[in-house]
């Protein structure tokens, strides 16, 4: 019991360390990409401590619910991934409680958004709500895969499984699937090219537009958390978990770095030419992926 | 290419002087009632692109000329020839004393903001322009500011010398 | 240890956070400007000093203006200053800033930026070179380290001299004043 209640104390606390070491990582690998020296490791520790000390402006009651909202509800998503061996809500639904939780940090920032006076955070809701609506079809498709093959919704019984026998990504009615899922992770994580719900110079970024200091902070933390719950969750179903935390971080690392790359050097699509892209090659393999999965699983 | 237009100007108007200084560039100068004539004579030979429209301050001869830059835009890219580039520039004076002329957008729809910036640094009026609204300036000006006897280090010394400097209170 | 060292010590890692943190607006001022992007680009990198531009003044505490600053540039850049949360920092560029450079006698530019909002350093030049960007933005770190750039703090003691002297310079203001002078604690959380 004690155990389980430490466990479910540490385990966003970790979550946070990794996303922001991720965040702190993709700077500086940018950067080397770029020809230039790049920041310390540790600048969004920096920026977040520097963004809590800064006097902000708020708009509302709601303004300031909303982006709380976010945040509890990318914590709670955390509270059900398992991280190497240590699961703290484990025989709770799993991946159905999942999908529907991992819906609530757009809509919490849109709920905030809709209260600051500023035309540009509704151009970047409407961006980033269709940006959802393109890629949640294709991972409900991957989930659903996943699911039908291991006949459970517990995340754990699926990496229990895998380290049994062998990775689902190598094996053959789910590598579909998975491929599908690791085309769609830039658009779920917000890297170039599908980035285009903060776009910097063309929204002034969008959703961030009318947040300062504390409001800011809370927004990049949140953005941590977003990164290290899509990236764990292709690790822990593709990618076989791992049996201790070190292992499931180093092939966290793996699957984050190349879509670093494609970062650094592509543009921007379009919100349609994104969802275009969504919902063609990626939805129609991991269609194929389930169906495969429903004839010979099943 | 520039004689038939010289030839066809001058056999077309009266009281209108037509100088080539250069290769690519015509000179015409003529009277206020004409101007407008001009320009869309112009407009219909080919010259449809109004570059540019100035004014220039002669204090001592007490007028203002008001200068219209023509060009044509060149219809077919793989035929173009810098010898075939032309400007026209034609010229009118107006007297200094209540400036004012006749606006040109009708003729020249893109001739709308050179007006306005006119109007307020040098204070010639435009009949009949949809919106004389001042363009780049803030403040008000007793004399426009492009005029030559407008003494702009006199009025930095008044108006933004005078503005003092903050004193800290707490010191 | 006394109480000095402990807040001394308790101020530290706002210090830090303020001083390798600085992201600057990026507002384009005057012909300056064009030095500002071959100093965040890659042969003079400022981003390992902790400077990328911010998208909107309420993400960002640095504001450089390079370059001079005409009559309607000036409204401008005082709604931008007063959107921007607090510790905030102003950086001149520049010699038009400082006393008017280039157009000192000119009707329409403002010559001593300083009396309208306040300022914590200035670089002279025209325009600065990359170099004397990064030891300006050194000299910053130890204003900051040494509580000296506290150019915020003198505007809202001095609010209602600076707003004078923005209502002599451009007419009318269509704007509130951000402090009022009726009730003290106002502004901000």
């Amino acid at each position: 019991m004690v155990t389980k209640v430490m466990q479910i104390i540490f385990s966003p606390v970790l979550a946070l360390v990794v996303g922001v070491f991720f965040l702190g990582l993709a700077r500086k690998i940018i950067a080397r990409i770029h020809w230039r020296w790049g920041p310390p490791l540790v600048q969004p520790v920096i920026d977040i401590v520097r963004l809590f000390y800064q006097k902000s402006v708020s708009h509302g009651l709601v303004f300031d619910l909303g982006i709380i909202l976010s945040l509890a509800g990318s914590i709670v998503v955390v509270l059900f991934l398992p991280f190497g061996r240590w699961c703290p809500l484990d025989g709770s639904g799993g991946l159905l409680v999942i999908l529907y939780i991992m819906l609530l940090a757009p809509l919490g920032m849109a709920l905030s958004g809709g209260e600051g006076a500023n035309p540009n955070i509704s151009i970047g809701i409407s961006r980033k709500l269709i940006l959802s609506l393109g890629y949640e079809v294709p991972l409900l498709l991957v989930l659903l895969a996943v699911m039908t093959r291991y006949k459970t919704i517990s995340i754990m019984e699926v990496v229990n499984v895998q380290q049994g026998t062998s990775w689902s990504i190598i094996s053959f009615p789910l590598v579909l699937s998975g491929v599908s899922y690791f085309l769609i992770l830039p658009a779920i994580l917000g890297l170039r090219p599908f980035d285009v719900s903060s776009a910097p110079q063309e929204i002034s970024s969008g959703l961030m537009a009318e947040y300062g200091g504390k409001y800011l902070a809370l927004a990049t933390i949140e953005h941590a958390f977003v990164l290290f719950i899509s990236i764990a969750l292709f690790v822990n179903m593709f990618l076989g978990g791992a049996a201790n935390p070190i292992i499931f971080f180093v092939k966290m690392l793996v699957v984050f770095v190349p879509g670093l790359f494609i970062h650094a050097v592509f543009p921007r699509f379009r919100v349609e030419q994104a969802v275009k892209y969504l919902w063609k090659w990626p939805t129609l393999l991991a269609f194929l992926g389930l169906i495969m999965t429903m004839v010979i699983g099943g | 290419m520039n004689k038939p237009i010289k030839e066809k100007l001058e056999s077309t108007f009266r009281d209108i002087q037509v100088a080539v200084p250069e290769d690519n560039r015509i000179a015409v100068t003529a009277e206020k009632p004409n101007v407008l004539a001009i320009l869309r004579f112009l407009k219909d030979t080919g010259f449809d692109h109004l570059a540019l429209l100035s004014a220039v301050d002669w204090i001592e001869d007490n007028c203002f000329e008001l200068c219209f830059i023509l060009t044509c835009y060149m219809q077919n890219d793989d035929e173009y020839l810098d010898s075939q580039r032309l400007h026209i520039i034609l010229k009118t004076k107006i007297p200094r004393v209540k400036p004012q002329f006749v606006t040109i957008t009708g003729i020249f729809p893109n001739a709308e903001p050179y007006e306005r910036e006119i109007h307020e640094l040098f204070g010639i009026s435009f009949e009949g322009h949809p919106r004389l609204t001042p363009l780049f300036l803030e403040r008000e000006y007793e004399i426009p500011p492009f005029r030559k006897d407008f003494d702009t280090r006199k009025y930095v010394e008044d108006i933004f010398d005078k503005i003092p400097f903050v004193m800290d209170k707490a010191k | 240890m006394d109480r000095n060292q402990i807040t001394k010590w308790l101020k530290a890692p706002a210090k830090m956070a303020n001083k390798y943190s600085l992201h600057a607006i990026y507002f384009c001022t005057g012909c300056g400007i064009i030095e500002v992007p071959p100093v965040i680009t890659a042969r003079w990198d400022a981003e390992r000093f902790g400077i990328i531009p911010a998208a909107t003044p309420r993400q960002a505490n640095l504001f450089l203006i390079t370059g001079y600053v005409s009559v309607k540039t000036l409204r401008a850049i005082i709604r931008t200053y007063e959107q921007m949360p607090e510790p905030k920092y102003t950086v001149g560029f520049g010699s038009c800033p400082i006393n008017g450079g280039m157009y000192w006698d000119s009707y329409n530019t403002i010559k001593h930026l300083d009396k309208y909002i306040p300022i914590d350093g200035w670089i002279a030049g025209c325009m600065p070179r990359p170099e004397a960007i990064f030891i300006a933005v050194t000299h910053l770190w130890t204003l900051i380290e040494k509580d000296m750039a506290n150019g915020y703090i003198r505007y809202k003691d001095n609010y209602e001299s600076y707003r004078s002297n923005q209502e002599m310079a451009l007419g009318k203001l269509e704007w509130p004043p951000l402090y009022p002078a009726s009730d003290e604690h106002r502004g901000g959380e």
